[in-house]
């Protein structure tokens, strides 16, 4: 019966072998092994489970389907079954990475999937490279703000609205395959290109002359009088003009002939300006306006053209074309990697450049700016005021990544945090000062008219006083890290409680690379609204068989933030009805008058298990044991690279994507942390700046 | 938003198949009973009223018909109530002119699209929630069979993040998300500016000018490219392809456009919710009336916690009353009861206009059917063992809404029927059959999930 699998096996792993894939003889014997120990005792000719057989399965060529359903069930932690010996976790890891091999790893397409390719063919192998073949990607919302500022000297014209969406899942959004331009966005593009034009030739008629109002294109102008024929140099320096505000270069002489040629065919039943106003309009629909273009000059393997490198560059950090990158690629200067890597670094230095794209991967990644959209009922004895906490935040990572030491470890283990951070110009100075961002007015009694102060937004990280000088060292033995500020406690809880299960997730996912199969269809998945129970005691019904196959990779990572309430504050007890006090607290005629509430002794213990870092895997105390022991582990650094890989790349990983991987990690512990260093590997790596497959469109080269 | 399958991929599928694709004989036997004999006298249209934070069954019982004070009516069997002299529950009374075109559909199930707050896609697609656009919704699936210059037009309002689309209640299918046009002003001139916007015919000939060359100029930027490269800038030129066929036909209902056209004046860019929501019920009613789109969908809010806020009735915030917040109410119910009201009242007044507009011997409003229901079932936390639905028109009589409280028996009983097999009922009624929709409810084994609801076709 287990004869059929052994050779199978073996032909696949020859097939691999000579494909040059990193697999050895070893893993092939251990797949097989695995398979023979964990799956054929019940999945087998005489009576398969599930009629499901494995024991007949052929090389993976042939059966690629039963092959990679077994695999997801290992991996998922389906499979084996409770009753059945475990696998050790080291064995399960390389029966998935095995099998994944032979799949060839393709690159899933969403976000939220990339971890579907095993942490250790990724960097437990010698570094694999490859370019990736060439692409096209849609502007991002903010990029195409961006570009309306760039057509209007930084302003939006009025009139101008945002027509594309990204996909509403949490996490990194952004992501390059995902997104072309439908019929309704392309209408609304139409519609800001016609607003556009609009604010640009803006003028009026004064003593028969047309003047421009407010921020008008000077070379446009000359196109706006109705009575006077433009000339032809006219009409091609106007063209000019807006191919390099929108696209970032002139226009090539055919380009330039086909609009005017539009501007004829317009003026047969329209007037000159509304002709010229057409005109300008459709260089701002181009698709090379609309899109990135990263397809590089020519066929096989080669580097991005330096236009294309600059925007690439440009909308990596930021939201407009970069001045800079775009005079250096006008002058061919971005045409090696060592020129570009200048120019990124270049980039990241300058204070003065704007780079919004720092601080957004870091919410995309952490999303602690959720905080805001997680609705709870407002308390009357304290102020919840998520937004602050997420402004506050967005300050503790800036401030971390201007130090720039250790980056990842600070934002996990960090003692120090904004609190309630704002600033007022001082009149006198004319410097910004820091003030208190929130200020909550005492709340006074209806009927007896009494104001009783209520603790602000300092008091949700454990201050009775604010302070000026920020940020403010956290009362010790309380919180530490971007996990225990305020912003991500409530950006992980729900409506009334915590949540421990997405908190879990979310750490299993971001931090050590797990996938966590979705809530099946059918399951219901409701914690039980005991009130006189504590979360952690009614979260034990995940402990059934069917739901902690899955959970068991969750809720032990989430539970040690019990230390915290869904507001978000530090709590060292929790606070539950006391069911039998709650009996007896009736009125003279028997009618109830309230819950009562007590406060139980609150367990922050949690675990980590199956991490595939075994230094990592074992109890943990509580919160801030925990951040700590995540931030010391190597593989929570190299995931950590995986998400910025794929923020900064707008696409999963792939196998050929080590080396950039492996590279920026060694970068990234070399430079003692450096985020920028972290940066500037993976923006000058083969997986960013070069291309592979068929020569892109002629004209776009 | 995805490019999973532009329009070119399917008419390639279309070619491929078109053999493959022949309807089964069932489907053969019931697609001219449901087409009817005269159907295509008159273009038939659909409206699909999706509003937020769930539609309490209560809301739908009419005087004399019983309901258990709490939990779910426990019947066997289908238990029918004729309208007709009884008195709306007040929630809905505005429908009290249309009480003989109603039916009032109790008990299906939807329990596939389980979700906290808003079933996302799941509502209209009777399928999982939170897995994007996974397949093609009812009004997407009903706009094929109906129609028109614009096949789908779909109208929303913001949801106060400054999102002029909402990509989460409608798909077309697998990953192709409809977008919600959620500004009137926008909806305006997309159906009506071309011709009615005062601009005069020069500036529509340049536009259709700069349509042409725009799908010229992404033909030229598309050689070169495959694969999902390829498909990318396929979806563009086909954006610029349809936007300059539908030049022409705008063009040819040119008169009634401007005939037609909603003066909506300063209200075009209101931020209030309930004007923004007039605003789109009017250029709804307009479009079907100018003969501009058979299918469309008006949705109020709607799509993961996005119920929409209404300050101006003072409930600004729809997710406090889900949460008991009364907003100076005696209970959170009033705050329901007072948007149920609004909504109803906007849907009477879309069933008035479609009224008054003859056609043939009868009026619009007989060849048109308004679907109304929540994208969060049956409540703000919806159990969606039952998923309230109100059926307003008859579709060019091929469905049987004479004015009936229908209740469907419980989800456990062999005779529970579910959301999906309404919408086979609504495609056999079009004239397009299917005889399953959406994705199964693995936890029902004992009744059917597909095919029709005999009881609702006329």
């Amino acid at each position: 019966m287990f004869t059929r699998v052994g050779l199978a096996v073996m032909a696949v792993a020859a097939s691999a072998a000579s494909a040059g894939a990193a697999d050895t003889s070893a893993d092939t014997t251990l797949a097989t092994a695995f398979l023979k120990s964990h799956c054929l005792k019940c999945h087998h000719a005489e009576k398969p489970a599930g009629s499901v057989r494995l024991d007949d399965l052929a090389d993976f060529a042939k059966d690629g389907g039963r092959w990679l359903a077994a695999r997801d069930q290992v991996r998922d932690g389906l499979m084996p079954p409770k009753m059945e010996r475990r696998p050790a976790d080291g064995d399960a890891r390389a029966f998935v990475a095995w099998v994944t091999l032979q799949s060839g790893a393709p690159a899933a397409p969403l976000p939220n999937q990339g971890n579907l390719i095993p942490h250790e063919l990724l960097f437990g192998k010698p570094a694999a490279a490859g370019p990736p073949a060439g692409r096209v990607w849609r502007l991002s919302p903010e990029a195409y703000m961006g570009f309306a500022a760039d057509l209007y000297r930084g302003k939006i014209a009025a009139g101008v609205v945002q027509p594309f969406t990204l996909t509403p899942e949490r996490g990194i959004k952004d992501f390059a395959g995902l997104y072309a331009i439908d019929e309704p966005s392309a209408e609304v593009l139409l519609r800001n290109a016609e607003a556009i034009v609009t604010a640009q030739t803006a003028h009026e008629v004064k003593d028969g002359k047309v003047v421009g109002k407010n921020d008008a294109v000077r070379e446009f102008l000359g196109l706006m009088d109705p009575a006077v024929a433009p000339t032809t140099p006219q009409l091609e320096a106007a063209v000019h003009a807006q191919y390099r505000m929108a696209i970032g270069r002139p226009a090539t002489p055919d380009e330039s002939d086909r609009l005017l040629r539009l501007y004829d065919l317009c003026l047969k039943t329209g007037d000159r300006p509304g002709s010229a106003r057409t005109m300008l309009q459709a260089v701002l629909l181009r698709t090379d306006a609309m899109f990135r273009r990263e397809l590089g000059h020519g066929g096989g393997r080669r580097i991005l053209t330096p236009p294309e490198a600059a925007l690439a560059l440009s909308l990596a950090l930021g939201n407009r074309r970069d001045p800079w990158l775009t005079a250096a690629a006008a002058k061919g200067e971005l045409a090696t990697r060592e020129q570009i890597a200048a120019g990124v670094r270049r980039l990241l230095d300058d204070p003065k450049a704007d780079k919004p794209r720092l601080l957004k991967f870091f919410r995309e990644y952490f999303e602690y700016a959720q905080a805001a959209n997680v609705f709870k009922d407002k308390p009357t004895a304290f102020a919840h005021e998520p937004q602050q906490y997420v402004a506050d935040t967005d300050r503790l990572v800036l401030h971390v990544l201007a130090a720039d030491r250790d980056v990842l470890r600070e934002l996990l283990t960090t003692d120090k945090s904004f609190v309630n951070y704002g600033t007022a110009k001082n009149k006198q100075t004319r410097l910004d000062e820091p003030k208190p961002a929130v200020v909550t007015p005492p709340r006074r009694d209806g009927k007896t008219g009494v104001l009783t102060p209520i603790p602000s937004v300092e008091a949700a990280y454990g201050f009775k006083q604010w302070e000026p000088r920020q940020p403010m060292t956290l009362p010790p033995g309380t919180r530490l890290g971007v996990l225990m500020q305020p912003s991500w406690l409530v950006a992980w809880s729900t409506n009334f409680d915590t949540d421990p299960v997405r908190r879990g997730r979310w750490v299993r996912e971001r931090l050590l690379g797990g996938a966590v199969p979705d809530l099946p269809i059918g399951v219901v998945a409701q914690v039980p609204n005991d009130p006189h129970r504590t979360y952690r005691d009614r979260l034990a019904v995940t402990r059934a068989e069917l739901c902690w196959k899955c959970h068991r990779q969750m809720d032990d990572l989430g539970l040690p933030f019990e230390n915290f309430d869904h507001y978000g504050r530090f709590r060292a007890a929790e606070d539950v009805v006391d069911a039998a006090a709650t009996e007896k607290n009736i009125d003279k005629k028997g009618n109830p008058l309230g819950a009562v509430h007590k406060q139980v002794s609150l367990v922050t213990t949690g675990a980590v298990a199956a991490s595939g870092d075994a230094g990592l895997d074992g109890p943990v105390k509580d919160p801030r044991e925990f951040v700590k022991k995540l931030a010391a582990s190597a593989r929570v650094r190299q995931v950590f690279i995986r998400h910025v890989f794929r923020f900064y790349m707008g696409r999963n990983e792939t196998l050929a994507d080590a080396k950039a991987l492996q590279d920026a990690d060694r970068e990234y512990v070399g430079s003692g942390g450096s985020f920028k260093a972290l940066l500037v590997s993976l923006l000058t790596s083969e997986s960013f700046l070069y291309r592979t497959g068929p020569p892109g469109p002629k004209e776009m080269k | 938003m995805s490019v999973e399958h532009t329009r070119r991929d399917l008419l390639k599928l279309a070619g491929y198949g078109a053999g493959a694709a022949a309807l089964t004989p069932m489907l053969s036997q019931l697609a001219p009973h449901a087409a009817g004999a005269d159907a295509k006298k008159f273009p038939r249209r659909v409206v699909f009223v999706v509003q937020s934070n769930g539609m309490t069954p209560g809301h739908l019982v009419p005087s004399g018909v019983a309901r258990p004070k709490n939990g779910r009516p426990g019947n066997d069997r289908l238990e029918e109530a004729a309208l007709k002299g009884r008195t709306l529950h007040k929630a809905i009374d505005a429908l009290a002119p249309f009480q003989d075109r109603l039916a009032l559909i109790q008990g299906l199930s939807g329990r596939i699209a389980v979700s906290d707050h808003s079933a996302n896609h799941g509502c209209l697609g009777a399928c999982p929630a939170n897995k994007g656009p996974m397949l093609q919704t009812i009004d997407s699936a009903m706009s094929d069979a109906l129609p028109g210059v614009f096949p789908h037009v779909a109208l929303g309002m913001p949801d106060g993040a400054g999102n002029v689309m909402n990509y989460r209640l409608s798909a077309a299918g697998p990953g192709k998300a409809v977008p919600i046009v959620c500004s009137p002003a926008l909806a305006f001139k997309s159906l009506f500016g071309s011709v009615s916007d005062g601009a005069g015919r020069a500036a529509f000939d340049q536009k259709t000018n700069l349509l042409a060359f725009m799908a010229d100029d992404v033909t030229r930027a598309r050689g070169g490219l495959a694969g999902e490269e390829r498909r990318k800038f396929d979806q563009y030129l086909e954006a610029f392809e349809a936007l300059h066929g539908r030049q022409k036909e705008l063009l040819a209902k040119a008169d009634d456009l401007k005939k037609h056209a909603p003066k909506l004046g300063e209200r075009a860019a209101s931020p209030v919710s309930s004007i923004i929501l007039e605003s789109q019920f009017e250029i709804a009613a307009a479009a079907l009336v100018a003969g501009v789109t058979n299918c469309v969908t008006l949705a109020s809010g709607g799509g993961g916690q996005s119920f929409g806020k209404f300050p101006a009735f003072n409930i600004p915030d729809l997710h406090g009353i889900g949460h008991g917040h009364a907003y100076g109410r005696p209970s959170s119910e009033e705050c329901f009861v007072e948007l149920r009201q609004f909504h109803v009242k906007l849907i009477a007044g879309l069933a008035k206009k479609l009224e008054g507009v003859k056609e043939g011997d009868g009026t619009v409003l007989d060849n048109t059917l308004i679907v109304y229901l929540s994208d969060s079932g049956d409540g703000h936390h919806p159990s969606r063992y039952e998923w309230p639905v109100v059926l307003l028109g008859n579709l060019g009589g091929t469905l049987k809404t004479t004015g009936r409280h229908l209740q469907f028996p419980h989800d456990q009983s062999k005779n529970h029927r579910t959301l999906a097999s309404l919408y086979c009922t609504l495609l056999h009624a079009a004239g397009k059959p299917r005889d399953s929709f959406g994705v199964n409810d693995p936890a029902i084994t004992q009744c059917p999930q597909s095919g029709v609801i005999p009881e609702l076709l006329a």
